[in-house]
């Protein structure tokens, strides 16, 4: 009888073990994964950066304005494209802005520097690339960064509480309490 | 910096704010811009029309003393770069510089190439379409626009110097402005624009710290001193007052759990010599 209870809690306290093994394995692949995730900010940013350079020398691999504008007509004028683009980084600013106060997982930045290339073509289209070259360029650093800054902090906040979980989990081997 | 609260407090805002101002005001810039460009080819517009009509006396008598008078008055106006009038050939017959006389213009060349791209050149055009901006020979900026000179009844059936009917174009008049002074205005603006900024920028960073400071960073510094202090002695004070609601909850929160540990502690310690007085 005293042999059954004592390979029973032998089995219980392995059982244990290897729950907060498979925990602590769990907590710090979420802390890889939040370090991958870290940099998705950066690599969209430096992605616009390409695309900003390719821009500035005139999107040489495009075929001339004038040759699409025949094809698809008349491009929207600068004035239109200029007041859209500020309704545009206004409006990410300020989601942006939300989802770090609400503390949420967002991965949007390679939207951005999608919508970003296509205000870029659309100027070059319009033939007013060059006077507005500046303007898109503005946009994309401060929205791409403000977006690296949330996702930095949102991933830097979450691999702390990670590793105090684990530590947790070592000293008692118990789950971490939840929030 | 991005650790502690006033960084975090302030780099997505400075950045959010800063970023934003500077993009409206690179747009609204290229907005000002063109609409200047614009206004600028509009005036030189009606300005060759006020030349073309004022010669067309002249013209139609062929008094060609007074056009290259009126052609030199207008050209020596200040901020007129030049003003020429070209016959059908290409070859300039009037102009406010007397060194361009009979010279013959590429009909490539920027200005020119516009009407003069296919086999039958465009006998109509815009007035956007007919303007064009380069630097002359001086370095200096010049926004200069073309104006076909059309042919009119009085021109065909004049006794002196008849057109045929079916030629549209008798020849056109090409004046150049300077753009000195616009460029000094965009300038200027320029200069403004970037002194707004920063001055926007300062006052929304300053003021954001200032009420963060005020609001936030003083009151918990003083809950710091006054946590630091409780845990140092026994005789702790009382929470300090007019402190936020919210932190005024944590500092009561605090000195409730602190008085109960204390006083259990004290109970707990006067027990122990209670019974070691009494031997048990």
């Amino acid at each position: 009888m005293t042999d059954i209870r004592e390979h029973q809690l032998s089995t219980d306290g392995n059982e244990t073990r290897s729950n907060a093994d498979i925990l602590r394995q769990e907590l710090s692949d979420e802390i890889n994964r939040l370090n991958r995730f870290s940099v998705r900010g950066i690599l969209a940013l430096s992605l616009f950066l390409v695309v900003s350079l390719l821009a500035w020398r005139g999107f040489f691999f495009l075929p001339a304005p004038d040759t699409v504008t025949a094809f698809l007509g008349k491009p929207p004028s600068a004035r239109i494209i200029g007041i859209v683009l500020l309704i545009y980084t206004f409006s990410a600013l300020i989601l942006s802005l939300s989802r770090m106060t609400a503390g949420v997982e967002h991965r949007s930045s390679f939207s951005h520097v999608g919508y970003l290339t296509a205000f870029f073509l659309f100027y070059y289209f319009g033939k007013s690339l060059e006077d507005n070259y500046w303007a898109v360029f503005g946009a994309g650093i401060t929205i791409l960064g403000v977006e690296s800054y949330r996702i930095w902090a949102f991933c830097s906040e979450g691999i702390a509480k990670n590793r105090e979980d684990i530590a947790y989990v070592t000293r008692t081997g118990r789950p971490p309490p939840q929030e | 910096m991005f650790a502690t609260l006033v960084g975090k407090a302030l780099v997505p805002v400075g950045l959010a704010v800063t970023g934003f101002m500077v993009v409206c005001c690179l747009i609204l810039y290229s907005v000002i811009r063109e609409d200047l460009h614009r206004g600028e080819i509009v005036h030189a517009s009606n300005l060759a029309d006020t030349i073309l009509k004022s010669a067309r006396y002249a013209m139609h008598n062929s008094d060609r003393e007074m056009l290259a008078t009126i052609i030199r008055n207008v050209g020596g106006q200040k901020g007129v770069d030049h003003v020429r009038i070209f016959n059908k050939r290409g070859i300039v017959t009037f102009s406010a510089t007397a060194g361009e006389l009979n010279r013959q213009v590429d009909k490539h060349a920027e200005g020119c190439i516009v009407c003069h791209r296919g086999t039958v050149p465009v006998t109509t055009l815009g007035t956007m379409e007919q303007a064009r901006s380069f630097i002359n020979s001086h370095g200096m900026g010049v926004m200069a626009i073309t104006t076909p000179i059309y042919n009119e009844p009085e021109c065909s059936s004049a006794a002196c110097h008849v057109h045929l009917p079916e030629q549209k174009i008798l020849g056109t008049l090409d004046i150049g402005l300077s753009r000195t002074e616009l460029e000094k205005s965009l300038a200027m603006l320029r200069i403004e624009m970037l002194i707004f900024t920063v001055m926007s920028l300062i006052l929304t960073i300053g003021g954001v710290t200032a009420l963060l400071r005020r609001n936030v960073f003083l009151p918990l510094q003083r809950l710091r001193h006054y946590v630091e202090l409780s845990a140092e002695d026994d005789d702790f004070p009382e929470p300090p007052p007019h402190l936020p609601h919210d932190l005024d909850i944590i500092a009561t929160s605090y000195y409730n759990a602190k008085k109960d540990s204390v006083g259990s502690r004290r109970n707990s310690e006067s027990i122990d010599v209670v019974n070691t007085e009494h031997g048990v």
